[in-house]
């Protein structure tokens, strides 16, 4: 099996993944500061969160190219949490609707 | 210009650094997840409450210490990608930015709750403010430990002490760090944002 891959790029993978996960905390912070509420913006948000871990997981820690049931550590970490605030978001959004 | 790049993508049983710091992150991440878990169906029964109360952070600052922890993460991937070339003083350098990322976080999370223990805001002020200081208060320890880690690891490297073919200790710093960055990336919409 081939153990490298040759890539020619301008700018490093690790760098571009730093440079999405930056603006997507901004844009996590203008929808924090604006005027933008209600259960769609904080899935949203949410989604960018476990989106960013995903990322993560995968480039940084380097989980990408690991095989077998620690491949998915931070999935299950992402996804457990995720399901458990989304479900608590969307009993508060019935609850006051 | 363009340059290229090599990526080890040779599929791998076990995660890069010490088979005992995933167990160690597991565990770690398992209480985050309660928190969390806890934090979000605690405010089922006061959301009004939580979402006034939120209005009183400082999200700036606490976007500043997401880029710096992000950043941080960043430069750790770069120190590791250094010695993995045998560049024993990039990845002393590398590691001395990262640990610059963490005192910024730290500074300013201080700066935080010196603000809050100002107004006179503890534990007991309300559920909202419970979660808030102890949920940031233990990912704020978890910091202080990373940064002692990363230090540890910068002064091996800068002495030496790894190399391309063995560099085990570089791997398992990093991903102490990224996990306490990882914590933050849901803390920071969760605590700060969602309403």
């Amino acid at each position: 099996m081939k153990a490298t891959t040759a890539q020619t790029c301008w700018v490093r993978p690790c760098t571009r993944i730093w440079l999405l996960l930056m603006a997507l905390s901004y844009v996590t912070y203008l929808v924090g500061v604006s005027a933008i509420e209600g259960l769609w913006a904080a899935l949203l948000v949410l989604g960018f969160a476990v989106l960013k871990g995903q990322l993560i997981g995968d480039f940084y820690m380097g989980l990408r190219w690991v095989r077998g049931p620690w491949r998915w550590v931070i999935v299950l970490w992402l996804v457990i949490p995720g399901a458990l605030i989304t479900t608590a978001f969307l009993l508060a959004a019935r609850g006051s609707g | 210009m363009t340059y290229a790049l090599a990526s080890a993508v040779a599929p791998r049983r076990y995660p890069p650094g010490d088979l005992a710091i995933w167990i160690f992150i597991l565990a770690e991440l398992s209480v985050f997840a309660a928190f969390f878990a806890a934090y979000a169906f605690g405010r089922l029964g006061q959301v009004e409450l939580f979402n006034a109360y939120q209005q009183t952070l400082d999200r700036r600052s606490a976007l500043i210490n997401t880029l710096a922890l992000i950043t941080g993460s960043y430069f750790v991937v770069r120190a590791t990608a250094a010695i993995r070339e045998d560049d024993s003083r990039g990845c002393f350098d590398w590691l001395l930015a990262a640990l610059g990322m963490g005192t910024l976080f730290v500074v300013l999370k201080s700066a935080e709750y010196a603000h809050h223990l100002g107004e006179g805001i503890h534990l007991g002020t309300n559920r909202f403010y419970m979660f808030y200081l102890s949920l940031t208060f233990f990912h704020f320890m978890h910091v202080l430990m990373g940064m002692v880690i990363l230090a540890a690891v910068a002064l091996k490297a800068r002495r030496g002490g790894y190399s391309a073919a063995e560099h085990t200790g570089v791997e398992t710093g990093g991903a102490y760090w990224h996990m306490v960055d990882l914590v933050w990336l849901i803390l920071f919409p969760l605590v700060y944002v969602m309403r």
